[in-house]
């Protein structure tokens, strides 16, 4: 008969005297009472509570997505943006731009900041503008004239790099030939 | 080189995650089972490679990942006190044929799984159970009492 007292290797506490016939490197405090800091209870616990505060977060859209819908007025025309202001890499969205015209306007343009083009790829513009350019680094949409009381929508569908991962500034203007007429100021995060 | 530090990432999250399901999950591979573990792999896939399809992306993602295993069980080997933390500690769920209610009700097992357990090794009653050991794969060993056959 083989009794376990000397379990003592790599610090393991050894076994109550007279104990017989426990397996090699078992010790009954540690692996039947389970007195260990391995088995402490509130550490997996508490890992436990931060996947689910993880996911949690994320039912609530922190890590994006869900579009949101931003309204720039002022008296000549309105500007409607519905696009997510949070994205995740890989993922497809559309970002749908309304122009609502309070007066008859000739030479609408939309400015969006290099922060949309910014890794990410603009798969679909429709309806096509009449023309496209770049001025400091932005781009230019020229859409052409709206009549007074008439709606404008231009979307673009668009897929995020991988990479392209952190904080850009998006802002979109709208123009009347070269007159500026509103503005959405906004920022798009990219979560890896 | 992002691709090696989403391994790194994924690798340690995955880790962080067996360890705490506990390993009642692990050491049953129902049918069902089977599904979510090719479900996971899957899923896990996007995060790692994402668009990548070169042959170079995925060396560098298996690599890496054969590497912090490698690094993990060196670990483990070189440093005993980690291996609580990187493997778990042994549970004793019977001893000297009575069932241990508290161990088993931590691991989540049940009787029937414990005698199931039992019958696999070709143990008809747990009264010839000298001591059962929840090992940390999560499979059930089992040490006979000293004259059942």
């Amino acid at each position: 008969m083989v009794t376990c007292q000397a379990q003592d290797w790599n610090g393991l506490s050894p076994n109550p005297a007279r104990m017989a016939d426990i397996p090699d490197r078992i010790v009954l405090r540690r692996h039947l009472e389970l007195r260990s800091w391995a088995f402490f209870r509130p550490i997996r616990y508490a890992l436990l509570g931060l996947i689910g505060t993880f996911l949690v977060l994320g039912l609530f859209n922190v890590y994006g997505q869900n579009p949101q819908t931003i309204t720039a007025t002022s008296a000549k025309a309105d500007l409607e943006l519905y696009a997510p202001d949070r994205v995740r890499g890989g993922l497809l969205y559309e970002a749908r731009f309304t122009i609502t015209a309070h007066q008859k306007l000739n030479h609408v343009v939309l400015r969006l900041q290099s922060g949309w083009a910014e890794s990410q790829q603009m798969n679909t513009i429709e309806p096509s503008p009449i023309a496209q350019t770049s001025r400091n680094g932005d781009l230019l949409f020229t859409l052409g004239a709206i009549a007074k009381g008439q709606k404008y929508t231009l979307y673009i569908e668009f897929q995020v790099n991988p990479t392209n991962v952190g904080r850009r500034s998006a802002d979109v203007a709208l123009y009347e030939g070269s007159e500026r007429i509103l503005t959405i100021e906004r920022m798009l995060k990219v979560f890896p | 080189m992002d691709i090696v530090f989403r391994a790194v990432f994924i690798f340690f999250v995955l880790y962080l995650l067996m360890r705490i399901i506990g390993r009642r999950e692990l050491s049953s591979l129902e049918p069902f089972d089977l599904i979510l573990l090719v479900v996971l792999g899957d899923a896990v896939q996007q995060g790692l490679t994402q668009d990548d399809y070169s042959l170079t992306g995925a060396l560098l993602a298996i690599g890496t990942i054969a590497m912090l295993q490698l690094g993990v069980s060196y670990a483990n080997f070189r440093f005993p006190r980690l291996r609580p933390l990187l493997d778990g500690e042994p549970i004793v769920v019977v001893r000297d044929g009575k069932p241990i209610e508290r161990n088993l009700r931590r691991e989540r097992v049940t009787l029937d799984d414990l005698t199931s357990a039992m019958r696999q090794q070709n143990i008809a009653h747990i009264g010839e159970v000298q001591w059962a050991v929840m090992e940390t794969s999560g499979a059930i060993s089992f040490i006979k009492k000293s004259g059942s056959s």
